[in-house]
């Protein structure tokens, strides 16, 4: 298409519609990443947080160096016999702030923190609190509480704190850990997360499902595709009326007799149960039979001279010259097993045997106002779909634009 | 020309395997009750002949294809839920065993089944034979794995059809979200192709950034999108101005909102869509727009380009090009996703479950798939929920097959 824009306001009119409209498309990851990045402060204000404090280059540097006294530099910790030390600016000596090592609650931090020696000092203008693991255990996190008098106007801590609120005639400092490190600093919530269900089952879970469907699918949905397109068999009409009845069955009807049947098999929390019931692919068998029709005759026929069988034609002819199609085919297979969650939700009752969709679902109920975790795990669960996006992109595209072609 | 093969072991590595297959194949109808047990037992003793005999021609041939065949036989045997995937391997190992040498035509005719019969039988047994058994639960009464359960004939249809005020809501809902989500997604979707048609810089920037949603789950999507409408902290609601007010968990229709001042009074369908509900179709907008994109910028990129031309040296403005050259030529693709829209809509669930669990204050997002899983899953009534389905699948049939009449008048496909 070639119009001609003359006018410099048609091209400002294109770039701003189509500006607005991407700004909007992206907002919800930019705010799923932030809120992955916030404490949970910054999560629960009305005013937004657009940068938030995990995010700033000059808290890392605070983080690192904490993190390594504690334990390393990189993941922190509060290992047995370290010391950690806080400074809070105050530029003034007054009152002495008090300071405790809450047992943390809620189900994201470590809960003992005992065996700890608190002392404070007041050094030119700053207070040290310095924090001595005199147990022989080693914390992940090291959660502290700073009850600091309103009189300090301009304190500041060398880690900004998570929250800050106010308490009677102090300020009320809360750190969930003082030495996190630079990694353990900024991604908190995914540590947290990751932590709090085993999220890495459930990715092993959808990678397999998906992986075993889009594997097996593909040789199947090649091999009836090529028999339907290239092979005179007789039957070969009703094979093809069976399909296309196939075709017109929306999904809800076969979710409760196939959940019948699976349970009956004793399949209810098993791979079969994810992955059998969907390898064979309507859409597959379309597509692929579409490229197969579309292939020159005379190929086969040779192929066929010099005595090749009907499946050395397939391995050998087809399936290398059918690779768009089984890679849209691979995609969209990929796509609707790793993204389902009706399918898992009724097949899977077991921790061990969820999905990353369905781990996510459970997830979301359980970390309720958890803002930050939650949105940590959405961030990680979408991450490896948008990865493989960004490497195969112009095959995702083109897939999904195929998929609207007769 | 298929020469002949010679097989050191005859045909019974062939028939082992088919053998083992089969028995798969016998334990999985045992298993559904479909055979009595003791006929496991019967290929059980005969299978174990042939491994026997096998096993001796292994010995005296070839040792070790024989001793692996048998390993699989065994193997096979024993894990039966991989027997319906299996199934057209051992049927194809029998026929061969049986007939070595073909000719043409038999060979076509042996390919030709056994690549087909794997993905006929899978679709057989999880997606035809479930379908009618679905219609067969749906003549239940009350089927929930418990008790008995006695044929019933129409009554879950007519309670569903005649008494089930929540059924009729989660049409209405459905309705109304093809009323609101097709247009508007392909309208915008059209605007966003053509735009991107044109020369534009950063194009596949662009591109990216309207399919991503796309490829996101909606699990995570939805989850993301519940946190921008949370009624205190909420992103929206600080866009808004309004931080505090609850507006998603509002159950009236936004039709009997906007015109309550006016003193009009809306009720039930009538009153539209509740605000929670018109926040996941926006949401759900905003999930399928580059989709949509895609396919209609492949829609657009097939339109010759000559039109265009020709349309511009008969001095044709900018909007008339769009109005009666890509409009008309882009029909086919508008209706193909017009269908994929109505067909989507049914099976709303994700988003729904995400942002408003129990179905939202009074049921008003309650959608059809929502629906039917509380039936089946939560309140385990099979029966009931079959009877939904089989509507559903009706409503479908009957709505498509009036599309395509009506449309595939208008739609205009390329000369």
């Amino acid at each position: 298409m070639k119009l001609e824009f003359r006018s410099v306001l048609a091209r400002f009119l294109v770039y701003a519609v189509l500006s607005v409209g991407a700004v909007a498309m992206a907002f919800p990851f930019y705010w799923m990443l932030a809120t992955s990045l916030k404490s949970p402060q910054e999560a629960q204000q009305t005013q937004p947080i657009w940068i938030p404090e995990r995010l700033k280059p000059a808290n890392w540097m605070a983080a690192a160096r904490l993190g390594a006294q504690g334990g390393s530099a990189l993941w922190g910790g509060y290992e047995a016999g370290r010391t950690v030390t806080l400074r809070i600016y105050t530029g003034v000596q007054g009152q002495k702030p008090r300071v405790s090592i809450p047992t943390a609650l809620g189900a994201f931090s470590d809960p003992r923190a005992e065996g700890s020696l608190i002392r404070i000092r007041y050094a030119e203008g700053y207070w040290e609190i310095s924090f001595t693991n005199a147990s022989s255990e080693s914390f992940r996190l090291l959660p502290v509480v700073v009850l600091l008098s309103k009189e300090y106007v301009g304190y500041r801590p060398e880690l900004p704190p998570d929250a800050v609120r106010s308490s009677g005639d102090a300020w009320r400092l809360e750190w969930v850990n003082v030495a996190p490190g630079a990694l353990g600093y900024i991604f908190h919530n995914y540590r947290e997360a990751w932590s709090a269900a085993p999220f890495g089952r459930y990715f092993f879970n959808s990678f397999f499902t998906a992986g075993t469907q889009v594997l097996v699918g593909l040789l199947l949905a090649a091999m009836t595709a090529f028999a339907l397109a290239r092979i005179d068999f007789p039957g070969k009409g009703v094979v093809w009326l069976l399909i296309l009845a196939t075709l017109m069955i929306p999904g809800e009807v076969l979710l409760i007799p196939n959940y019948i049947l699976l349970s009956r098999l004793g399949w209810i929390n098993t791979y079969y149960a994810l992955i059998v019931p969907w390898l064979a692919s309507v859409f597959g068998i379309f597509l692929l039979r579409q490229f197969y029709l579309s292939l020159p005759n005379d190929l086969f026929d040779a192929a066929r001279i010099d005595g090749a069988s009907y499946w050395t034609q397939l391995v050998r002819l087809a399936l290398p010259l059918s690779v768009p199609g089984l890679v849209t085919y691979g995609i969209f297979t990929f796509l609707g097993a790793y993204n389902a969650l009706l399918w898992p939700l009724i097949v899977t009752d077991k921790p061990e045997m969820y999905t990353i969709q369905r781990g996510l679902q459970v997830f979301i109920g359980e970390a309720g106002s958890d803002y930050g975790a939650l949105m940590a795990a959405s961030t990680f669960s979408i991450l490896p779909i948008v990865l493989g996006y960004f490497f195969a992109q112009k095959q995702f595209v083109q897939g999904i634009a195929r998929s609207g072609i007769k | 020309m298929q020469t002949q093969r010679i097989r050191p072991l005859g045909n019974r590595p062939a028939l082992l395997l088919g053998a083992a297959v089969l028995l798969s194949l016998i334990r999985l109808a045992v298993a559904l009750e479909l055979l009595p047990g003791w006929t496991y037992g019967l290929v059980a003793v005969l299978l174990a002949g042939a491994t026997l005999e096998a096993t001796v021609r292994a010995l005296r041939t070839a040792l070790l294809p024989g001793l692996g065949l048998l390993l699989i036989g065994v193997g096979l045997g024993y894990s039966f839920p991989i027997a319906v995937l299996l199934a057209p391997i051992g049927v194809g190992a029998l026929y061969l065993a049986w007939t070595p040498y073909m000719s043409e035509r038999e060979q076509a005719a042996f390919w030709g089944w056994l690549l087909v019969w794997p993905s006929v039988g899978l679709l057989l047994v999880w997606q035809i034979v479930p379908s009618l058994y679905a219609l067969w639960l749906s003549l239940l009464d009350r089927f929930n794995f418990i008790g008995q359960s006695k044929f019933a004939g129409l009554l879950n249809y007519e309670i569903l059809l005649t008494r089930d005020p929540l059924f009729w809501k989660a049409m209405g809902n459905t309705v109304w979200f093809v009323v609101f989500t097709v247009p508007i997604g392909i309208l915008l979707a059209t605007l966003v192709a053509i735009l991107l048609n044109e020369k534009v810089r950063w194009q596949g920037v662009f591109r990216t950034l309207y399919f991503l949603p796309y490829i996101t789950a909606l699990t995570a999507a939805a989850a993301v999108w519940d946190w921008i409408y949370n009624p205190q902290f909420g992103f929206l609601n600080w866009l808004l101005g309004t931080p505090g007010l609850d507006w998603l968990s509002t159950p009236q229709g936004i039709f009997a909102l906007a015109l309550a001042p006016l003193g009009i009074k809306l009720q039930g369908f009538w009153a539209g869509p509740s605000v929670a509900f018109v926040a996941i179709m926006v949401m759900s907008l905003w999930h399928l727009l580059g989709y949509q994109v895609v396919v209609i910028l492949a829609g657009l990129q097939n339109i010759p380009k000559e039109y265009y031309e020709a349309a511009q040296l008969d001095g044709a403005s900018w909007w008339q090009q769009q109005r009666y050259i890509t409009w008309p030529l882009l029909s086919p693709t508008t209706f193909f996703l017009a269908t994929l829209g109505l067909i989507g809509a049914f099976q709303v669930f994700t988003q729904v479950l995400i942002m408003t669990p129990t179905g939202g204050v009074l049921q008003d997002t309650l959608t059809i798939a929502l629906y039917l899983y509380n039936k089946g899953f939560r309140d385990s009534d099979f029966s009931y929920a079959s009877a939904i389905a089989v509507v559903v699948f009706a409503v479908i049939l009957v709505l498509t097959v009036v599309q395509q009449r009506v449309l595939e008048r208008r739609v205009t496909y390329e000369a």
